[in-house]
């Protein structure tokens, strides 16, 4: 090698390796803000919340080192592992729900017709709200005595005795999972849109003159070129639910009877309530590792598959 | 020569002068929302008429304490704290308080301060805190619905089986009119009203020193049977069911509501903002009479190492005096010296009386994990009220809240 370096020193050439090397060095620079982002806002907060695990670490008063004493008692923490399951169910049931409703949304508004910018816009707005707001929105709407459709139900006669829709399990996670698809149906439907769009109009029309209907298109054509879409929308879903936590500490507090305490919700509970910080990281970074996951198994499930190009 | 003299002289008062402003010193304290109407008049007050001063921030109750715990731990904790109560001991247990006991004890009115703020302001026989504002819990009764459902206006229940009559006949009025109100999912609320008539019983939820969850009382059987036969009867609103604590003041207050347990706080807040509302006030009653009431409020912390004493102190000091106390009970709290309640409350509502008079035989559970136990909306005695009001598992829910109770106290930092 270094005999080839030495020999290659010819004016021409050496100008060239400089010019990469200052590339090199402006591209760096050009992301330096973004790493420095990155650093500032991801690497150290994770480097810190993995220290702060292995702590007894107060909200007030002094800490200590306790090493692993944290994640031996995440094991026996069966309200995390019931906050997981239920993180879980309700992860499985909204996305599907969310798929259901913003893929044929997206099939519905992929082609120009008239009016098509107006249904866009008008599917995709509740997606630019923040959960937040929506759950305060949707926490009135619900409200069994000044809300809307307790009161309108009772008012127009259709019921004779006000509902409380938060008060029981089932129809309290419905209405949260009725709460979240309007909200995030419509921002999947626009990925989803991007994709059908990129699909290439010719390999529809050869199909159409193979004689192909529209369900052997959408399977053989559709689903198979829309795998990346569709990988990016899921990993998405599935993140935005296993992390969810807005919707349930605002409409419903973890309730009817804690029965609706997501992950994070524990994780926010034994932080900011039982103020057990170095515990409540060491639940975060057990469920880091479990979202890296999830998010590393749908990428392997959605891959490519070989020779499809 | 004269001149030289003058200038000397001139140059002297300013300088002492300048001496004398540097000596007045600005303490800085927060309060919950919880007492945002009180706090400002009495710190503006005493910014009147004192040199030095208090800068107040007012803080949301749902962030004060890890706000404190941040700040704390960032070297920028305020100088003192207006806190509430239940919090005391374990911010004395994490050694975040200045000892203030020799101080506390000099104080010739120390005997006369709220014995229950005194009790949880103490920690391993140290005092931490001291009274600062204070909340008994009463029932109120709205007299124009007692009148229309033909029930004596001026006279309020008096016992667990007054309570459920009375709210019947109310209730049989109709319409929107519903006999008995309580926030069925918050249990800061239920401790603070519903163990009153498990207290006026003989049962309590706690041992007395707070090692012990004691759930499995009769009295506490019974009292939830009362809630719960008002339950099953109608007898109120479907809505107090998930009701985390937000409308525990304004159901009765929009005037629908037959009885209901509340705070002292109600009275100032009726007769300000809900004048049309015509209400009695009377004591929390025990299943077969007698009484019973709830001490809630704030103790007044210092945090350790503050280099502000002295002004926190002359502030209390002032708190503590006949205005002080006037200011406090005239817009929110209880007084909270015990020998000079009657003067400070001496112009206002005489209904205000009855709450003094509770809160005088208030009782706080004392413990240094009562958030996680009561206040937490996740935590097991929320969940067991909830349960135990409107589910179908009674003798579950309690079994269930006692042992997670008693596992919360048992891995709790020792005392």
């Amino acid at each position: 090698m270094t005999t080839i370096a030495t020999t290659t020193t010819a004016p021409p050439r050496a100008r060239k390796l400089v010019g990469a090397g200052r590339r090199q060095w402006i591209g760096l620079l050009y992301v330096a803000p973004a790493v420095a982002l990155v650093m500032v806002f991801f690497v150290i907060p994770l480097g810190m919340t993995a220290w702060m695990s292995l702590h007894n670490w107060p909200l007030m008063g002094e800490h200590s080192f306790i090493g692993l004493d944290n994640y031996v008692a995440i094991l026996r923490d069966t309200r995390f592992w019931n906050a997981l399951k239920f993180t879980g169910y309700y992860t499985v049931i909204v996305t599907i729900a969310i798929f259901a409703i913003a893929f044929p949304l997206a099939i519905f508004i992929e082609k120009p017709r008239p009016l098509t910018n107006l249904y866009r816009t008008f599917f995709f707005m509740p997606a630019v709200v923040g959960f937040a707001s929506a759950s305060l929105l949707w926490s009135w709407l619900l409200n069994v005595d000044s809300g809307l459709f307790s009161p309108a139900a009772y008012d127009l006669g259709l019921i004779d005795k006000k509902f409380n829709l938060l008060a029981t399990f089932q129809p309290a996670f419905w209405s949260i999972i009725a709460m979240v698809v309007w909200k995030v149906a419509g921002f999947t439907m626009i990925i989803l849109m991007t994709g059908l769009q990129s699909i290439p109009q010719d390999l529809q029309e050869a199909a159409v003159i193979d004689g192909a209907g529209p369900f052997a298109r959408f399977r053989a054509i559709t689903l198979p070129l829309m795998r990346r879409t569709l990988a990016l929308a899921l990993i998405l879903s599935v993140a935005g639910s296993i992390l969810a936590f807005d919707q349930f500490y605002i409409i419903l507090r973890g309730g009817p009877r804690n029965q609706t305490l997501t992950a994070v919700y524990w994780i926010f509970n034994q932080s900011f309530v039982s103020f057990k910080l170095g515990y409540g990281a060491a639940l975060s970074m057990v469920l880091l590792v479990i979202l890296v996951a999830l998010s590393l198994i749908q990428l392997w499930l959605l891959r490519k598959p070989e020779g499809l190009d | 020569m004269r001149n030289l003299i003058a200038k000397l002289a001139l140059a002297t008062a300013v300088l002492g002068s300048g001496l004398g402003a540097a000596a007045a010193d600005t303490a800085n304290i927060w309060v919950r929302a919880d007492g945002s109407n009180f706090m400002p008049r009495i710190v503006d007050a005493f910014n009147k008429a004192h040199k030095d001063q208090i800068k107040l921030d007012i803080i949301p109750n749902a962030e004060i304490i890890p706000k404190y715990g941040a700040a704390a731990a960032g070297g920028t904790a305020p100088d003192a704290l207006s806190l509430d109560l239940i919090y005391t001991p374990s911010f004395a247990a994490a050694g975040q308080l200045e000892d203030i006991t020799d101080w506390a004890k000099s104080l010739p009115y120390f005997a006369s301060l709220s014995p229950a703020h005194v009790k949880t302001g103490t920690y391993k026989d140290h005092i931490y805190g001291l009274p600062f504002s204070a909340d008994a819990s009463v029932l109120i009764w709205n007299k124009k619905l007692f009148k229309q459902a033909g029930l004596d206006p001026e006279k309020g229940p008096t016992n667990w089986a007054e309570i459920a009559a009375d709210a019947e006949k109310v209730n049989a009025l109709g319409g929107n009119i519903k006999g008995f109100y309580f926030s069925g999912n918050c249990g800061g609320c239920n401790i603070f009203t519903f163990t009153p008539l498990i207290w006026a019983s003989g049962g309590d939820i706690l041992s007395e020193d707070g090692s012990k969850a004691t759930l499995d009382s009769p009295q506490l059987r019974g009292a939830i049977d009362l809630y719960r036969s008002m339950v099953k009867k109608d007898l109120v609103p479907a809505g107090a069911q998930t009701d985390t604590g937000a409308n525990f003041f304004a159901a009765f207050a929009a005037g629908n509501i037959g009885i209901s347990p509340s705070g002292a706080f109600a009275i100032g807040a009726l007769n300000t903002q809900y004048p049309n509302v015509d209400y009695g006030v009377t004591f929390l009653p025990g299943k077969d009479g007698g009484w019973s009431s709830f001490a809630g409020g704030d103790n007044f912390v210092v945090t350790k190492g503050t280099k502000k004493l002295a002004v926190v102190k002359e502030f209390l000091d002032f708190a503590y005096s006949l205005e002080g106390q006037t200011i406090l009970a005239k817009y929110g709290s209880l007084p909270v010296r015990g020998d000079i309640a009657k003067d400070a409350l001496k112009d206002l509502d005489p209904r205000y009386q009855i709450a003094a008079e509770a809160m005088a035989k208030g009782k706080t559970p004392y413990s240094v994990v009562f958030n996680d136990l009561i206040n937490s909306a996740n935590g097991p005695w929320t969940q067991m009220v909830n349960e135990v009001f409107f589910g179908d598992d009674v003798d579950g829910a309690i079994a269930n809240a006692q042992e997670t109770m008693q596992s919360i106290i048992d891995q709790a930092p020792q005392k």
